[in-house]
């Protein structure tokens, strides 16, 4: 029984190789505007402001920053074996990425705390508006991860 | 002539693309017009690969940063072709006949789209950069 997940593994059934960038690039797009357009869907289906208040989508905006913020740094910068310096060197690429994962795991969980606290608590007629904003903020966390972790950077010399 | 034969295919799956695309439009039964707002995403839907390609550097290595932002914008407006219809129908702008209609359209043309690069792309009688 012990150690019969090993005969499992994916990574050496599946040949990425080459691939492997387009396809976790390909990924984090599908995840980033699917979360989008369900947004999107909620806003066009309730557009008042007592089914969905206005000011939920900043927490999408946040998570979109925190996006950019994440994927703007090389994991190379961050470890310090790029060529350039870049304006702020090393300890600057930690910052920055330090600050873009707290938004992102910032908006994730406030994401949570408007649909527990802003429809499932108050027991609103309509909670659609509040899982979609949680989705829409899962999803592109678990987009910009994607896109963070699911690529190597040996490609790229 | 293999060059001209895939292009004579590839353009009549293009049309019938187009033909799902119309029909969910124009049919009686449907009659309603904004589902083609898609043809803007068809048109722009290959223009982060340009950009990478003439903005990239032309090394011989798998992949690049510039790239791979492309296939992420790329994605994003596939994904927002698809979108967008299902919006449409959500809020009972059109029809959900005429939605998967839409969609169908959709794949195909954006399998369209996909078989022109993976065809024409790598060509060397056939660049881009010509223009």
């Amino acid at each position: 029984m012990s150690g019969f997940l090993e005969s499992l593994r994916c990574s050496e059934c599946v040949d990425w190789g080459e691939k492997r960038n387009t396809i976790a690039s390909v990924a984090a797009g599908v995840l980033f505007f699917t979360g989008w357009w369900i947004i999107i869907d909620a806003a066009v289906k309730y557009p008042q402001v007592e089914d969905f208040n206005h000011s939920y989508h900043a927490c999408g905006v946040i998570a979109t920053i925190a996006f950019l913020m994440i994927n703007a740094v090389s994991n190379g910068q961050v470890r310090g074996d790029s060529y350039s310096e870049g304006c702020l060197g090393q300890t600057g690429a930690r910052i920055w990425l330090f600050i873009g994962f707290m938004m992102a795991f910032g908006s994730l969980i406030a994401s949570m705390w408007i649909l527990f606290g802003g429809y499932v608590v108050k027991e609103k007629p309509v909670v659609y508006p509040g899982i979609a904003v949680f989705f829409q903020n899962a999803f592109i966390f678990f987009g910009g991860l994607v896109f963070k972790f699911g690529r190597t950077e040996d490609l790229w010399q | 002539m293999a060059g001209v034969k895939a292009l004579v295919a590839l353009s009549f799956s293009g049309a019938i693309g187009l033909t799902f695309l119309m029909l969910g439009c124009a049919l009686e039964y449907y009659g309603v017009y904004w589902p083609l707002f898609v043809l803007i995403f068809y048109f722009i839907c290959p223009i982060p690969h340009f950009i990478a390609k003439r903005v990239g550097d032309d090394s011989d290595a798998a992949s690049s940063a510039c790239r791979e932002l492309a296939y992420f914008f790329t994605t994003g407006i596939v994904v927002s072709a698809f979108g967008f219809p299902i919006i449409l129908a959500r809020v009972e702008a059109i029809k959900w006949g005429a939605c998967g209609l839409v969609l169908a359209g959709n794949a195909v043309i954006f399998l369209t789209i996909l078989g022109f690069f993976l065809v024409f792309g790598r060509g060397d009688d056939f660049s881009w950069e010509q223009w």
